[in-house]
């Protein structure tokens, strides 16, 4: 309680400087500082982000139109092969062609003939009647593509590109080749998108979508419905933006591209149309921030080593303060403390008390003028050392009683000078009351035989600061006066000036 | 001032340290471990059945019910096990592992996540089990053969349906029509290819006046919610029609539309409820459902899988049971019947 007084009355000394106010001044500029960076690289990675993901949604689209555009040449080069022929017995090509076993990407090949007679399989026959792809051939002109569909044979996705052909003298025929739809998926991965790049092939009537790529490799090839799937997803705020983007795949435009958001992930979407799959889009969708990892993790690297330059200099920080704040106090300790007693020094003491007085309005104070009794004997009789014991547990009883509301000082010898920051003349009374108590079990030396009926007092001389009292000095003066009456009267008690009515003993 | 100080501290803390929130993890009740279907007999082929729904579903009971026949008639044994949700994959997954360590001669899987399961398929294969797929197909090639109904065309089959349904209710194309929409759990393959197949035909072939709701409701298998989601899509002004893309919206849909006797609106559903039967067999209400030939799937999956374990092998990896179209009109047909007397 002491030294935690004591570390204020230094800081009243040495003026109010606040370490702690500073310590927060330079968090908060080093938080202002950290927060701008890592807003200047949000914005530098939205901004990086924005225009990549266009860029490269538009530039996969193109890819896989080009590839599907490629599959569909190959088809058409081979109709060119076959009208070059003029085959006559499309049944005998069927089964030639159907059973080579050269390596092959396509899974089934066979014909439509003029009369629309289906030359495939009995299980591709039925697949014909259930997806109704004699009418997908119809609009060959010279290719068409199915929409994708099951297949049988092997239980996944397929789809059929349809080319028209002739024969036997300029009769219009169609040769089909039945792909797996692994094999737009094929097309659509490159190895240097990111995982979250998602690519769909997209019905524009039905909405609904299968997907190409995507991080879920399993999830490849699996049908959803684009309302359910996206558009239900998407923040309230872009939905607008959904549906217009909606209605320029649904007007027939070649290509559009949106930005919208999922909770807080920015996704930017384009589509592009896919010859001859009449209807279906390539739609490809990249969540912005897939594409800036390289500079998240940069930014990261950098955040880090700002925490450990603010922790290090932080630390540095409190423990030079520790060191500068010891030595302060060993300097200050040298310069106001009374060695002896640890109480301030009589230097000390008159600039604290001054600096209190002078305060405005003018504070409540009361002066002690104390002596302890017949000192001069005490160190005759038991030596200077026991005299110093006297003082030492003297000033430390003034601590404990009137530390917490006092400026203590020793003036010198045995006269202490207390300032009391209170005008509370009943609490100061009792302090001293138990002072006087307290006093008496203060003793010179531990043997009771050598101090036999030793009894510490002392007298004390009290004045309160009022209007009255010019300064210090005459406060100063008038509980001297109080301390001389009392040591007239025979010393051991205390007394206030010019308050008579207030003595007592 | 030490609070002060806590507080700028943290705040710097807070930015450079960037942590993610974790949902709550809603808990389910386990799958149980493989029980009997059918005796038990020393030295007869053990088939592992694993089914979506393991209790208070008469669709999975019927699935049940065909491989129990067959394993009666077809001298082997058949355990069986299943989830309580249908959307719990990961007690589908420990179902499997559990069927390889009991030394399962051959599995028959409902997969309850086509996406998520696909990794565990792709195990057994490797480990030389047959397995057979029933109603639900997995997104891999690696099963012997697939039995179920093919969803594309069924969700199509719907939509036919509903457009049929709405011409006999009167309206005409120039009326403007709206048709609500209700799908259980999104992760579920089956009842999005109902909804893409749906979505496939009504494009096609709906009147431009004639719209489907956008916001199609999920009810993620829960009862209580298929409730609301009907209430929310009887709603729509226009509302003349909904679709439920499997039972449990179905049922949501039935109970709320004769709760309100809402019989101006048009019901397609899926599978079987007594609460579609009751609408069907009311005259007052349009309805139709289509119903699956599940039993078909349990009875001729087990018959497959004894096959495959002979070492036979099946010439197609896929094969579409079909369904049958239950309305008033079609009630009394043979197939519509039998498909019936197994429900």
């Amino acid at each position: 309680m002491n030294q935690k007084k004591t570390f204020t009355e230094e800081n009243e000394i040495s003026g109010n400087f606040s370490f702690f106010r500073m310590l927060v001044m330079y968090l908060l500029i080093c938080g202002i500082g950290v927060t701008l960076l890592l807003i200047s690289f949000n914005t530098l990675i939205r901004n990086h982000d924005k225009k990549l993901t266009g860029e490269i949604c538009s530039l996969v689209t193109e890819k896989m139109n080009n590839s599907i555009r490629y599959m569909t040449s190959a088809a058409e080069n081979m109709s060119a092969v076959l009208s070059a022929q003029d085959c006559h017995d499309l049944q005998n090509l069927y089964l030639t062609l159907s059973q080579e076993n050269h390596a092959k990407n396509y899974l089934s090949i066979g014909f439509i003939d003029n009369e629309q007679n289906i030359y495939a399989s009995p299980v591709e026959l039925d697949e014909f009647q259930k997806w109704g792809l004699l009418e997908t051939a119809m609009l060959a002109d010279p290719v068409s593509i199915s929409a994708p569909y099951r297949s049988s044979t092997t239980g996944q996705s397929v789809y059929t590109i349809f080319v028209d052909f002739t024969y036997n003298h300029g009769k219009k025929g169609y040769l089909f080749l039945t792909y797996p739809l692994k094999e737009i998926q094929t097309m659509a991965y490159t190895e240097s998108l990111t995982e979250d790049t998602e690519i769909w092939l997209m019905e524009a009537a039905s909405d609904n979508i299968i997907q190409c790529a995507g991080s879920n490799a399993y999830a490849i090839g699996s049908w959803n419905n684009a309302l359910l799937s996206m558009r239900m997803q998407i923040n309230t705020s872009d939905q607008n933006d959904y549906i217009q983007w909606k209605n320029q795949m649904n007007a027939g435009e070649k290509t559009a591209g949106m930005t919208y958001h999922i909770g807080k992930t920015t996704y930017t979407q384009v589509y592009s149309k896919i010859d001859f799959m009449y209807g279906w889009y390539v739609v490809v969708r990249i969540p912005s921030s897939s594409l800036s990892s390289a500079i998240q993790q940069f930014r990261q690297s950098v955040m880090l080593f700002l925490s450990v330059l603010l922790v290090a200099t932080l630390i540095l920080f409190i423990v030079s303060h520790k060191r500068e704040m010891e030595e302060k106090r060993v300097l200050e300790n040298l310069s106001i403390r009374d060695p002896l007693t640890a109480v301030m020094n009589r230097r000390a003491f008159d600039t604290m008390a001054g600096k209190y007085l002078a305060k405005t309005p003018k504070p409540k104070a009361v002066l002690l003028f104390m002596d302890v009794d017949y000192f001069k004997q005490v160190n005759d009789r038991f030596g200077h050392d026991a005299g110093d014991r006297i003082l030492k547990e003297f000033s430390a009883l003034l601590r404990e009683l009137f530390g917490e509301i006092s400026y203590i000082s020793r003036y010198g010898g045995d006269e202490f000078v207390l300032l009391v920051r209170s005008a509370d003349t009943e609490d100061i009374n009792a302090r001293l009351t138990q002072l006087q108590n307290q006093a008496k079990q203060i003793k010179p030396c531990d043997n009771p035989e050598e101090y036999g009926d030793f009894q510490l007092t002392f007298s004390c001389g009290a004045a309160e600061y009022s209007e009255k009292t010019g300064n210090l000095q005459q406060l100063e003066a008038n509980a001297d006066h109080a301390l001389y009456i009392v040591k007239e009267n025979g010393r051991k008690h205390f007394r206030w000036y010019e308050n008579p009515e207030l003595e007592t003993h | 001032m030490k609070r002060m100080l806590a507080g700028v501290l943290s705040v710097l803390i807070g930015c450079v340290c960037l942590t993610g929130c974790h949902e709550p993890v809603q808990e389910v009740k386990p799958a149980p471990e493989f029980m009997p279907l059918n005796e038990i007999i020393d030295g007869r082929k053990n088939i592992y059945l694993i089914v979506k729904v393991l209790e208070n579903s008469s669709y999975w009971q019927v699935i049940m019910d065909g491989a129990k026949d067959a394993g009666n008639a077809l001298d082997c044994n058949i355990y069986y096990s299943g989830s309580y949700v249908e959307t719990d994959w990961a007690s589908h997954e420990r179902l499997l592992d559990e069927a390889m360590t009991k030394g399962a001669d051959a599995i028959l899987l409902a997969p309850d996540d086509s996406v998520n399961l696909s990794e565990k398929i792709d195990e057994i294969y490797q480990a030389g089990v047959p397995l057979v797929l029933i109603d639900t197909i997995a997104n891999t090639d690696h099963y012997a053969v697939c039995y179920m109904t093919d969803n594309l065309m069924a969700g199509q089959n719907a939509a036919e349906e509903m457009l049929s349904l709405l011409e006999k209710q009167g309206n005409s194309s120039e009326d403007s029509v709206q048709v609500g929409i209700q799908v259980g759990a999104t992760s579920s393959l089956t009842i999005i290819e109902r909804l893409a197949g749906f979505f496939q035909y009504w494009s096609k072939h709906a009147p431009p006046n004639w719209e489907v709701i956008p916001e199609i409701q999920c009810n993620e298998g829960d009862a209580e919610k298929a409730l609301a989601c009907a209430e929310t899509l009887l709603a729509y002004p226009n509302v003349k029609g909904v679709f439920g893309a499997n039972n449990g919206s179905t049922v949501g849909f039935a109970q709320v539309i004769k709760e309100h006797r809402r019989n101006d609106v048009a019901i397609v559903g899926f599978d079987y409820s007594e609460e579609i039967a009751e609408l069907i067999t009311n005259e007052e209400y349009t309805a139709s459902t289509i119903l699956q030939k599940q039993y078909d799937m349990g009875y001729v999956g087990t018959e497959t899988a004894l096959s495959l374990i002979q070492g036979e092998e099946m010439p197609v990896k896929f094969v579409d049971t079909g369904v049958v179209i239950v309305n008033r009109e079609t009630i009394q047909q043979e197939d519509v019947q039998e498909a019936l007397s197994h429900n």
